[in-house]
């Protein structure tokens, strides 16, 4: 029997609920990387110090100032704790946003699946949001999430003698923080995703960007030259995070100049995602 | 959420207007253009584009998806322009591309729900449709395998499906039979030639392999380096003109003589006659959409008539020069021979 003779139906839409296509590529984006094992543990990992700050807090709530010292700042819901937080994660930070996007946008272009995204009503903003907002997702699971939660628990434990503080100004400073420098990182790696097809290349290059740059930066500033601090690609969005979370600058130079260079990184990683994410390739 | 593709379902468009117009496109990439003039206006049908490797045929598909941007009023797909609604007229086509398509990691199923999701299907309705579309086209068995390990054959199945699961008005089809063994090619030329001709699609049909289109279309657009050589019926050379194959005993010279007068060549081709008939048949009738009879062997009962027409013809020829022939046979003109005779004709120019 030919195969078409089983039948084929028009469509009658049920009218349910349609969803822009933007969020169709964030949802499923977000949910594939979880269907894997060791994704999930890579996660649990990426919350311990999370736990471990909760102990603390939980502990020095129970104890008075007797463990201050335990900690120190790190372990405090002040702007400077969470942002002390934060830069503790960046080594989940690289490595979640590499496993997860690296392979985004290069990927579609090694399968031509940009012409199949771009065959379909949605256009280059629908693309970019929604790929942006899958490793945003993943971002924000080891940064700001694991700051809500430490904010509510620290606001339970010390039975609300933190007050609004706690419980409002720091999370919407650190959201604030982390939209910013998880939207500019997340723009950054797809920039990387969108120029090759092989994930192994963008793995490194994002590898020198994220981790080589900041050691690079770290052996300069050894040898004086601290002014040189401006190679370092995460240490910016931490040193202009202080801007925006009242804390003292991270590095030697001025936190208006980080969030300058950041801002240039997303402008400059926009302006290559606008190139080369494309349904149609041009070759000369 | 997104009202704007709400109208993806073919019931709900109230929409008249079918045909693809494209007027005067000329498009280049770098500075060579890829596509100069063409103009046509296509009503659904099955539709072959056919051409030469590099002659624009990806390049014409992809400006019909709104892939490229081309000044407004050069492309109208459905009656909408598509210099400015690409997108909401990209919900009412669907694309099938020649290489890749095919999202790896993803089961089948997954895939084709995923771009039913994308053109603005809600969530539930493009996972029924994933299954519904996913059994039509043969891979109901395979759909939660994941997509990297379909076979080619079953890959191609696959792009069918994402570009069936919207339920499209046109299906624009680059090289769907590329790669496949005789007895895939078969079952997606089945397929294709079943939606063109039962399910009511506009499909049109980019291939190098003229079988494919002589197989599934009625129509033929023919490029060559970007310009449009041919818009024609398939069977528009068959109406045209016809010819015979002669051979038998008698008074030959008198025959071919007799012959030159009636026909529109007479040539040797061995011990064979050749002789060719004009059968005064008008294509751009048969483009405009003129189906004719057709009997149950799937052969116009206008092309018996004809045939019966121009033996008639010749046999009447032949018994007024007392040539006695013993074999009179029509040869069929296939597909091939229109296509080189047009690319040729355009070479000599």
């Amino acid at each position: 029997m030919p195969v078409y003779e089983r039948g084929y139906t028009h469509w009658e839409s049920t009218g349910g609920r349609t969803y822009p296509p933007w969020w169709v590529i964030a949802r499923r984006g977000i949910t594939e990387p979880l269907r894997s094992r060791w994704f999930l543990l890579l996660l649990v990992l990426a919350w311990i110090p999370a736990v471990v700050k909760g102990t603390i807090i939980y502990v020095k709530a129970r104890t008075g100032n007797l463990l201050d010292l335990l900690g120190g700042g790190w372990a405090s819901l002040s702007g400077d704790g969470v942002l002390a937080f934060i830069e503790g994660q960046r080594f989940f930070v690289f490595l979640l946003m590499a496993i997860v996007g690296a392979r985004l946008i290069a990927m579609d272009r090694r399968d031509n699946g940009l012409a199949l995204y771009f065959s379909r009503p949605l256009g280059m903003f629908d693309y970019i949001a929604g790929k942006t907002l899958i490793v945003l997702f993943y971002y924000l699971c080891v940064t700001l999430f694991p700051v809500y939660a430490l904010c509510v628990f620290g606001y339970l434990v010390s039975a609300g003698t933190t007050g609004v503080n706690t419980l409002v100004v720091i999370p919407l400073q650190t959201t604030l923080f982390c939209l910013f420098a998880g939207v500019g990182m997340s723009l950054v790696l797809l920039a990387f995703s969108s120029v090759g097809k092989r994930t192994i290349f963008i793995t490194v290059w994002w590898t020198i960007l994220f981790m080589g740059s900041e050691a690079i930066s770290a052996l300069f500033a050894a040898g004086g030259f601290n002014w040189l601090e401006f190679l370092n690609f995460a240490g910016q969005y931490h040193n202009a995070g202080s801007l925006l979370l009242g804390t003292e600058p991270r590095l030697d130079i001025p936190p208006v100049v980080s969030m300058f260079l950041t801002l240039l990184y997303a402008v400059l990683a926009l302006l290559i995602l606008r190139r080369f994410v494309r349904p149609v390739e041009v070759v000369s | 959420m997104d009202s704007s593709r709400d109208n993806v379902n073919r019931t709900d468009q109230g929409q008249t207007d079918t045909r693809i117009v494209v007027d005067d496109l000329t498009f280049a990439y770098l500075r060579d253009p890829v596509l100069q003039g063409v103009s046509f206006t296509l009503q659904k049908n099955a539709i072959g584009l056919l051409g030469p490797n590099g002659s624009g045929k990806t390049t014409l598909l992809r400006a019909l998806l709104g892939h490229l941007r081309v000044p407004p009023g050069k492309v109208s797909v459905l009656g909408l322009d598509m210099a400015r609604e690409a997108r909401s007229v990209r919900a009412r086509l669907g694309w099938m591309p020649e290489r890749g398509g095919v999202i790896e990691g993803m089961s089948g199923v997954a895939l084709v729900a995923y771009m039913g999701e994308l053109a603005g299907m809600p969530t539930r309705d493009a996972m029924q449709r994933a299954h519904e579309v996913l059994h039509y086209v043969g891979l109901a068995d395979e759909r939660y395998r994941p997509c990297q390990t379909y076979s080619q054959g079953m890959r191609q199945r696959l792009k069918l499906a994402t570009a069936l699961v919207h339920d499209p008005q046109w299906l624009l089809l680059d090289e769907p039979t590329s790669g496949l063994d005789p007895k895939g090619r078969v079952a997606i030329l089945e397929l294709v030639g079943d939606l063109a001709g039962h399910k009511g699609f506009g499909v049109i049909l980019s291939t190098h392999l003229l079988a494919d289109v002589e197989a599934v279309c009625r129509e033929i657009l023919v490029l060559r380096e970007g310009k449009l050589l041919a818009h024609q019926s398939v069977t528009a050379d068959t109406a045209r003109r016809q010819v015979f194959e002669v051979e038998g005993f008698g008074p030959e010279e008198a025959f071919l003589t007799a012959l030159r007068a009636e026909a529109v060549s007479v040539e040797r081709d061995g011990r064979l006659i050749l002789v060719t008939l004009d059968c005064g048949g008008d294509s751009d009738d048969e483009v405009a959409g003129g189906e004719g009879r057709t009997s149950e062997d799937g052969v116009g009962q206008d092309d018996h008539l004809r045939t019966a027409a121009g033996a008639r013809r010749i046999l009447a020829v032949a018994q007024r020069t007392d040539y006695a022939p013993r074999r009179l046979r029509r040869r069929p003109i296939s597909l091939a021979d229109t296509f080189y005779e047009l690319i040729d004709t355009n070479e000599s120019r």
